[in-house]
């Protein structure tokens, strides 16, 4: 009932433990992999999960939601390198961009239904694809953005040490998901519920599901693009595969994973496929082989994602305990 | 009072619906009969947004509803509920009352604060219990009854605060029993509410017994309007109508 | 970007008929897989993300039997017939169980079996580019048409996609099959209502996209360069492809595919860098125009 409903503070005392524990664990336990993988993680985390604002919480099927991830890269990337910004004027610039990115894709797309939305984001991902690739002079083609970016410190922050940038891309990624998890809670949050449930009903009570969609659509490109920043920052440069069409197809792999019925699906996902890569690439060269003998098992096997599972058998716990309780 | 004079609609070439010319006082009950494929769906549809008339006007207190949104609709004051249920099947009843108070005072684009927004729970509660679905508030819609799932349709108008409300077929696919439970309802909620309702309704028994005024559509054209008995005894309708073989199973 | 060379070939007769010819096989080849996956998303409405795979695979088992056998027809032939069994298995085994799924379970499939063949091919044939060579009875002196030279290999690309192309047409149109392909794609309950098994019809429509698919890599095989990546990049033009021609639509297809060629073709002495980056345009500005496609049904 809604009086359980999950309230904006005990959301932020959540997201506090979890920050705190993500920053004390390389005290508790020091070593370069871990803080890699986190890092990484939070990327995909903030990618992953702003994904599902579209496929869970709208029922937009996004196919080209990678184009926010590789375009945050490259726009934070030559933010840095080109104009020799402060940091947090490069994320600013990057969040402004990938909104405006945003919102043009999406006014396009979003009056396609269905399959049509899917294909026309994954046509204007690979669009970009193509002109990360054919730009030279500006992105580095398929070399992608060498050089490095520059990391010069700011408020007493010096990404270029590891330790900085480790508290810096879990706390982004922390406030990230906080300020989501805000979104679909919120009333808004439920517009875009019943949009996905019943878009045509959704009109008749005077919803307007153009604006709302793209609202969403504007939202998840911005948070998906500061996925890719906060990747960027780690590898220090921008690729073209973080635009190519795999990381898209990585990203539904992850919130169909984790759950994308459950808020933290998706963000369980980006580390059960982070682990899994790490697994696979240490363990063998036939990587593809592997990722896709998993996959199926996944799809045709448990067919539902880990947190959808974990939020199931709660729910038919507390529904025996209420009938044993009548 | 809502006015609709010469109105004309066509799906490729054919008229669903042609001349038709029906005045609704406010505050009036009206019946809308006519047998499968006579345009009383189009006619909703065309009164409520959903469909944009070839020809004519309609007109809520006069001013005219054509060419405007399906909100700005709702904001006028039209409400409907569909033949089949059409509901949030993944949100509970209160869930889905409280996007539609939220939707209805212009907050749907709040992400500011949580769902759902303290001043929208007083609306939804007094609808659940003037439908009587106080029970079922926490019931997930997709789990409902069939007739609980046709009330939170009719919830779902309601909430908005219609002065007119149109509903097509409220008792479609229900037992005797369950219709005659729905229609007493209905009758309530406009008699408490004072509503200006228009319904669709295939039972005659339904029809004749709680509708003061019945209009008869039949291949697009209003064949008759007048009081249930003008109806039963108007040959037209005898011979479009009531000499089919639906009528006769349910006279 | 590079206009001027642009409008030197849109101005000389030689360079028109080289590129025109160089858009009709990259349009027909794109063309037999395009219109696989347009049957197959048609009937099932499913969207198979490995149509490309499938391509790909042909082309290998056409390198492998044309080394073995040095006969190209032979090679296509098993190209043809290997993807169809390839993909009767793919959808009696994997695709099927996912038929009542959302479409992102289907995508996952797709998305695995991608991935392992992919793989696979690296691990069977090596990861380096594979060439198979022109048969010779092809090794011939090319044609000159208006001054443009026309390998005699083109003219046979040409004419035996052509030829296969009517084929399909006949199929679709005169067969009992084709009836309930035709039928199935209007409204799938009918076929159900009619008794016909559909199971049997969902196999069948896969096998012969499957076949069509493996025909065209078989086909191509002499003139493209073998690797793993090569269904990847046929998928997303074969998707143009429905999508600009109205996913569903047989001959949509084939205007899309010869559409796309064409784009191909003279993009690539216009734009070289961005040929890509056209098709997605072309793409994009269509669908913004005409959402379900330049032949698509409305809706």
């Amino acid at each position: 009932m809604l009086s359980t409903r999950p309230n904006l503070a005990r959301d932020i005392s959540i997201a506090a433990v979890a920050l705190i524990v993500l920053l004390l664990l390389p005290y508790v336990w020091p070593s370069r992999m871990m803080n890699d993988l986190v890092i990484r993680v939070s990327a995909f985390a903030l990618f992953a999960t702003s994904l599902n604002l579209l496929v869970g919480y709208t029922g937009m099927v996004s196919f080209g939601h990678g184009m926010f991830f590789g375009f945050g890269a490259y726009a934070f990337g030559l933010s840095m390198q080109r104009l020799g910004v402060s940091i947090p004027t490069a994320i600013l610039i990057t969040i402004v961009s990938s909104a405006l990115l945003g919102l043009v894709v999406g006014a396009i797309s979003i009056r396609l239904k269905d399959i049509y939305f899917s294909f026309i984001t994954l046509a204007f991902q690979m669009l970009l694809y193509s002109t990360v690739i054919a730009w030279v002079p500006l992105t580095g083609g398929d070399q992608g953005l060498m050089g490095g970016i520059p990391r010069p410190p700011f408020l007493g922050i010096d990404l270029s040490i590891e330790s900085h940038r480790y508290a810096f891309a879990v706390t982004i990624m922390v406030v990230g998901l906080l300020i989501l998890r805000q979104i679909v809670e919120s009333p808004f949050g439920y517009t875009l519920r019943m949009i996905r449930d019943n878009t045509e009903r959704a009109t008749f009570l005077g919803i307007n599901v153009f604006r709302a969609k793209l609202t969403a659509f504007v939202i998840a490109g911005v948070f998906g693009s500061l996925g890719g920043m906060v990747m960027a920052l780690f590898v220090s440069g921008a690729y073209p595969e973080f635009v190519n069409w795999t990381m898209s197809g990585e990203g539904i792999f992850m919130i169909m994973l984790g759950g994308l019925s459950t808020f933290i699906g998706p963000a369980a996902g980006a580390l059960i496929l982070s682990l899994l890569n790490d697994v696979i690439t240490r363990g063998t060269e036939h990587h593809g082989l592997f990722l896709g003998a998993v996959i199926l098992l996944f799809a045709l096997g448990l067919r539902k994602g880990v947190t959808d599972f974990i939020a199931d058998w709660f729910r038919t716990r507390r529904e025996a305990s209420t009938r044993s309780g009548n | 009072m809502l006015e609709v004079k010469g109105l004309f609609k066509s799906f490729g070439g054919v008229a669903a619906i042609s001349d038709v010319n029906i005045d609704f006082p406010t505050g009036s009950l009206t019946a809308i009969i006519g047998p499968n494929g006579a345009g009383k769906s189009t006619f909703f549809n065309l009164i409520s947004g959903g469909l944009i008339p070839d020809k004519g006007s309609v007109t809520f207190n006069g001013e005219s509803l054509i060419g405007r949104s399906r909100a700005q609709i709702i904001d006028a004051g039209i409400g409907r509920a569909f033949q089949v249920a059409r509901i949030f099947p993944t949100l509970t009843v209160e869930e889905s009352l409280l996007g539609a108070v939220t939707a209805h005072r212009r907050r749907a684009q709040n992400i500011t604060h949580r769902f759902p927004l303290p001043e929208m729970r007083d609306r939804t509660h007094e609808v659940a219990e003037m439908l009587g679905l106080v029970e079922k508030l926490g019931v997930t819609s997709a789990n409902l009854s069939h007739g609980d799932q046709k009330l939170l349709d009719i919830a779902l108008a309601l909430v908005l605060d219609p002065k007119v409300l149109l509903l097509d077929e409220p008792t479609a696919g229900m037992g005797p029993d369950e219709r005659w439970r729905m229609i007493e309802r209905v009758h309530e909620l406009w008699e408490r509410e004072k509503l200006t309702l228009i319904f669709i309704e295939h039972d005659m028994d339904i029809v004749f017994k709680i509708a003061p005024k019945i209009s008869v559509l039949c291949y697009g054209r209003l064949l008759a309007e007048g009081t249930p008995d003008e109806i039963r005894t108007n040959p037209a309708v005898i011979e479009a109508y009531l000499g089919t073989s639906h009528a006769e199973a349910a006279v | 970007m590079n206009l001027a060379a642009l409008m030197d070939c849109l101005t000389s007769a030689s360079c028109l008929v080289t590129q025109t010819t160089s858009g009709l096989i990259i349009g027909m080849l794109l063309f037999l897989v395009a219109a696989g996956l347009t049957l197959i998303f048609g009937v099932l409405k499913v969207v198979n993300f490995t149509h490309g795979s499938f391509y790909m695979l042909g082309a290998y088992l056409a390198y492998t039997v044309n080394g073995l056998t040095d006969s190209y027809v032979l090679a296509v032939l098993a190209a043809a017939t290997g993807v169809g069994i390839f993909a009767l298995i793919f959808e009696r085994f994997f695709m099927s169980k996912v038929y009542g799924s959302n479409v992102l379970m289907q995508l996952l499939v797709c998305y695995a079996f991608i991935l392992i063949l992919d793989d696979a091919v690296k691990i069977i044939w090596g990861p380096e580019f594979k060439s198979m060579g022109m048969a010779t009875a092809f090794q011939k002196p090319p044609l000159f048409i208006a001054g443009g030279i026309v390998p005699v290999f083109y003219l046979f690309l040409i004419i035996v996609t052509l030829v296969i192309s009517a084929a399909l047409y006949l199929v679709i149109t005169r067969t009992r099959f084709g009836t309930v392909v035709r039928a199935a794609a209007v409204n799938p309950s009918m076929v159900s209502a009619l008794g016909i098994n559909t199971g049997l019809v969902y196999s069948g429509v896969f096998v012969l996209g499957g076949m069509l698919a493996g025909l065209a890599g078989g086909l191509a095989a002499p003139v493209r360069s073998l690797t793993a990546g090569m269904g990847f990049s046929i998928l997303i033009e074969s998707f143009i492809v429905t999508v600009i021609g109205g996913m569903g639509s047989i001959a949509g297809a084939l205007l899309g595919s010869v559409l796309i060629g064409l784009v191909r073709s003279f993009g690539s002495i216009g734009f070289p860098l961005f040929v890509e980056g056209l098709m997605f345009l072309l793409m994009a500005v269509i669908l913004i125009l005409k959402p379900s496609g330049l032949l698509g049904k409305e809706g």
